[in-house]
């Protein structure tokens, strides 16, 4: 299962349309606070976590969702998308990182290979 | 002798004794007897000798009473021998008186005969033995007899003497006096004549004396004595004394020693009998001599010596002066035929023949030498070296004052063309401030005379020093001249200019010690102080342009970052959804809801790009604005109409507009722009419903338009940030609302560029009012607008 967090609807419903064709629960959060709490409540296999959402911001939120499951998978997906930017969000603990506007097949793929790894 | 007096003492005394024995036996004696003692006392009174006289006839008269007594019975007989004593002492006593004169006439016979026949020998001994000339003249100063002393002093011997008279050896200058002397005196009409002439020696050389001439007697026509004393040294002396004086004065008076060269040196020669002097200076670079002064007499038959000197010089040790130098003794030469070296030849050459030199000292060393030289050979006594090494000394203390005074002088010199031509104005100031003098730069800087400068001028400038010394906490100018810190005070010139001048104060001590006055050095440093301000000023305008640059650069930075941000939000969408429809497979609303995403987006990156446009052009002040009389109800209600039409959101619109609202000069489109971007937000912000109120109304010269909701409002914390660029209200419920974060931006500077103003009143729950004016028409033609039409 997949827990998407993004404040953009098209692209809440892009990512959902994409997961649910490879086979993937998705559930959808709009701010950092949802997404923490349906991480917490629903335990999914990986998170797609955008940065610049309203209230509590993508970086804050996988803080406090790796500070309760260090074993869920967290995926940033950001338009901040310089160099500079992938390196803060690996240092802030995400396990990988994705740039907005991404190729689909990127975004299963990541989706994957996060997904396979607790399995194998 | 002495037995002979005895014996002839004695002889009376036993004659009486004898004849007063015989009568005593036999009595028969005494008529006898009275003669006999009469014999003896005439006898003795023959002798001039008075005790013996008296003491013979004593014993005489002893003799006789005591006989009468004896022989005759006292009564009768002592008549008698009283008698007879008596006859004696008359008798006697006669005698004596007789002998003693007739004693006396013979003794004065014969005293005068020695005494005349000793007084010729004893005047020529006395003559001899004198120390001063002795010698008798006739009347016609003929001599008739001189001494040897006389004959020494006049340099002649005695038999030559007696060849010539008193007047012939008498200098010429005073022969005449001597001869009314001469004659005065045998006339008798006075008995004595003394003064001080000159004698000549046969060689001609002037013998100073002091002559005295006395008659022998009362009587006329009688020779006369001379009295003849040689003063020559005691001339010698006082010419010493006079040279030494009239050095003294020269040197009292003159600055330099080239100044007084001439009058030493002629004083020199004219008081101790030179006729030419030269001054040598030690070279002390060169090791040598040089000529440096010289003196000749005007009526010296000497020749030109300082031709054949001025190129000349001499060695240590050359000649009489390089021996001098060397030695630093002074030392002389009674004849210059007897020494031969190179100056020596030239000096016998102008007719010179003899010198002395000696050292001029300063300072323990010889600075130079002086020679003195006269046109005879001459004893050159030791009285003359040792004066002249004396006048050396005070010479040499002379050029060390006088070359001290003139580099006194010198720098005296100096510092006055320092103040008086220094660039920098220099007062000399009293103790209490009063301004003494001021140097021309002084004056010229502050263009004022010294009367105004002194009056008013000063004080100014030392009211404005005190003042400023107290700002910067420094004491006043004449209580802190030690401290010699400058203070920067402001001034105006005479012409009206203001200047910046630089004060800075030192005190000149008087020789106790105490400062006597102020010399304070006033620079003009306006130059330099307003090139200062203006670097400061650039330099806090370069900070300024730094900051402002920094801030642009991080702006720019930040604005880079957020519009890649919001781009790249948008195609996301865009490439994921066209992706999804390129791959295929997918049903036909599915491909007309993704196409409708993709067309939102596209649009919005299309907004975004012309937002950013706009701002750029706004900003930059490339946007023109179109300026036209605009009515702002039409543009309201238009908007409002347009909005109310087009919105899917239901939200009521209310309208307040003020029916009499003047024109305003605008641009229309802008306008719309600005109202519709208002309207927009007030839907968008009201995603519940609500009212959305329009209002328009004439405020002043302005018109003022307002457009209130009772949306979402803006928390307080993020009111103050609405109008900058993609600040945009994210929380809660607001955070899903699109929008590029420009148009706050934009619709600000499309009002100011109208020369109105923006502000916005919110409440969170409560909604937002924002207000912007726009000026009237009338009001519109301000250079703010006409910057941009």
């Amino acid at each position: 299962m997949v827990l998407v967090a993004d404040d953009n609807e098209v692209a809440q419903r892009l990512c959902r349309r994409v997961l649910e064709k490879a086979g993937y629960g998705v559930l959808i959060a709009s701010d950092g606070l949802q997404a923490v709490d349906l991480a917490l409540a629903q335990n999914p296999n990986v998170i797609l976590m955008d940065v610049a959402m309203p209230g509590m911001d993508g970086l804050e939120a996988m803080r406090r969702i790796k500070a309760e499951r260090p074993e869920m998978r967290v995926v940033i997906a950001s338009a901040h998308s310089m160099a500079s930017d992938r390196e803060r969000f690996l240092a802030a603990g995400a396990d990988d990182v994705l740039s907005k506007p991404f190729r689909l097949g990127d975004l299963v793929a990541v989706v994957a290979k996060l997904t396979a790894k607790p399995s194998s | 002798m002495k037995t002979q007096s005895l014996v002839r003492r004695a002889t009376p005394f036993v004659g009486i004794a004898a004849v007063f024995a015989v009568a005593a036996a036999t009595g028969a004696a005494e008529l006898l007897a009275f003669p006999l003692f009469l014999v003896v006392v005439i006898s003795s009174a023959l002798f001039d000798d008075r005790a013996q006289l008296l003491t013979v006839g004593a014993a005489a008269s002893l003799a006789v009473l005591i006989l009468s007594v004896i022989h005759l019975g006292p009564t009768s007989n002592l008549a008698t021998a009283v008698f007879e004593v008596a006859v004696l002492a008359i008798v006697a006593g006669s005698v004596h008186e007789v002998v003693r004169h007739v004693r006396a006439a013979e003794g004065s016979a014969e005293r005068k005969a020695v005494e005349l026949e000793s007084d010729d020998a004893r005047l020529h001994m006395v003559m001899e033995a004198a120390t001063i000339g002795l010698g008798v003249v006739a009347h016609d100063g003929r001599w008739l007899q001189a001494n040897e002393r006389l004959a020494a002093i006049l340099g002649r011997g005695k038999g030559e003497l007696t060849q010539v008279g008193l007047l012939d050896v008498t200098a010429a200058g005073d022969r005449h006096a001597v001869e009314d002397a001469l004659g005065q005196l045998s006339r008798g009409e006075i008995v004595r004549w003394e003064s001080e002439v000159e004698q000549t020696s046969p060689h001609g050389r002037p013998i100073p004396v002091s002559l005295a001439i006395a008659a022998l007697s009362d009587q006329s026509n009688e020779p006369l004595l001379v009295q003849v004393t040689d003063i020559s040294a005691r001339k010698r002396l006082d010419a010493m004394r006079d040279a030494l004086v009239a050095v003294r004065q020269v040197i009292v008076t003159a600055n330099s020693w080239d100044q007084g060269a001439g009058a030493v040196l002629g004083s020199l020669c004219t008081h101790l009998d030179w006729d030419l002097a030269q001054y040598w200076s030690v070279d002390a670079e060169k090791h040598i001599l040089h000529l440096r002064s010289s003196w000749r007499g005007d009526d010296s038959n000497i020749g030109d010596l300082d031709d054949p000197s001025r190129n000349l010089s001499i060695e240590a040790g050359g000649g009489l002066v390089g021996r001098v130098w060397q030695s630093g003794i002074a030392s002389a030469l009674d004849d210059l035929a007897a020494n031969d070296y190179e100056q020596a030849s030239a000096e016998r050459r102008v007719g010179l023949r003899s010198a002395v030199a000696f050292p001029v000292v300063s300072g323990g060393s010889v600075i130079g030498v002086s020679e003195l030289l006269g046109g005879e050979v001459r004893h050159i006594d030791n009285d003359l070296v040792t004066m002249l090494s004396t006048e050396g000394v005070e010479i040499g203390q002379f050029i060390h004052r006088a070359e001290t005074a003139q580099a006194l002088l010198r720098s005296e010199a100096d510092h006055r063309a320092i103040y008086e031509r220094s660039p920098i104005g220099i007062a000399r100031v009293s103790s209490d401030g009063e301004l003494l003098e001021g140097n021309p730069s002084l004056l010229h800087m502050l263009e004022h005379d010294m009367e105004t400068m002194r009056s008013q001028v000063w004080p100014d400038l030392l009211r404005a020093y005190d003042q400023a010394a107290g700002r910067a906490r420094l004491a006043p100018m004449l209580a802190g001249i030690t401290d010699q810190r400058s203070v920067q005070v402001r001034a105006a010139t005479g012409g009206g200019r203001w200047l910046w001048l630089q004060l800075t104060a030192t005190s000149i001590p008087d020789t106790s010690g105490r400062p006597e006055h102020v010399l304070v050095m006033v620079e003009d440093v306006t130059t330099v102080r307003e090139t200062q301000d203006k670097l400061a000023e650039a330099l806090d305008s370069q900070r300024g342009a730094n900051t402002t640059l920094e801030k642009l650069d991080r702006t720019k930075t930040e604005f880079l970052s957020i519009v890649s941000h919001e781009f790249r939000t948008a195609l996301t969408g865009i490439q994921g959804f066209s992706e999804l429809i390129r791959d295929g497979g997918l049903e036909s609303d599915e491909v007309r809801a993704y196409g409708g995403y993709i067309f939102n987006d596209a649009d919005r990156v299309n907004r975004l790009i012309g937002d950013m446009l706009d701002l750029d052009r706004m900003e930059s002040g490339r946007m023109s604005i179109r300026l036209a009389d605009v009515d702002i109800n039409e543009v309201v209600s238009d908007v409002m109409t347009r909005a109310a039409s087009s919105s899917s959101v239901v939200v009521e619109f209310k309208a307040d507009f003020d029916p009499r609202l003047p024109t305003v000069t605008g641009d229309r489109d802008r306008l719309v722009q600005v109202v519709s971007n208002l309207v927009n937000n007030a839907v968008k912000y009201s995603p519940d419903g609500g009212t959305v109120t329009l209002s328009t109304r004439a405020d002043g010269r302005f018109v003022l338009v307002s457009v209130a909701d009772t949306g979402l409002g803006i928390p307080a914390d993020e009111i103050a940030h609405v109008f900058e660029r993609f600040r945009r209200v994210r929380s809660g419920a607001a955070q899903s609302i699109p929008g590029t974060g420009l148009g706050l931006t934009i619709v600000k500077q499309i009002v100011e560029m109208h020369g109105g103003k923006i502000w916005v009143e919110s409440a969170v729950g409560h909604g937002s009012a924002f207000h912007f004016t726009i000026p009237l028409a009338a009001e519109t033609a301000t250079p703010s607008q006409r910057r941009h039409a």
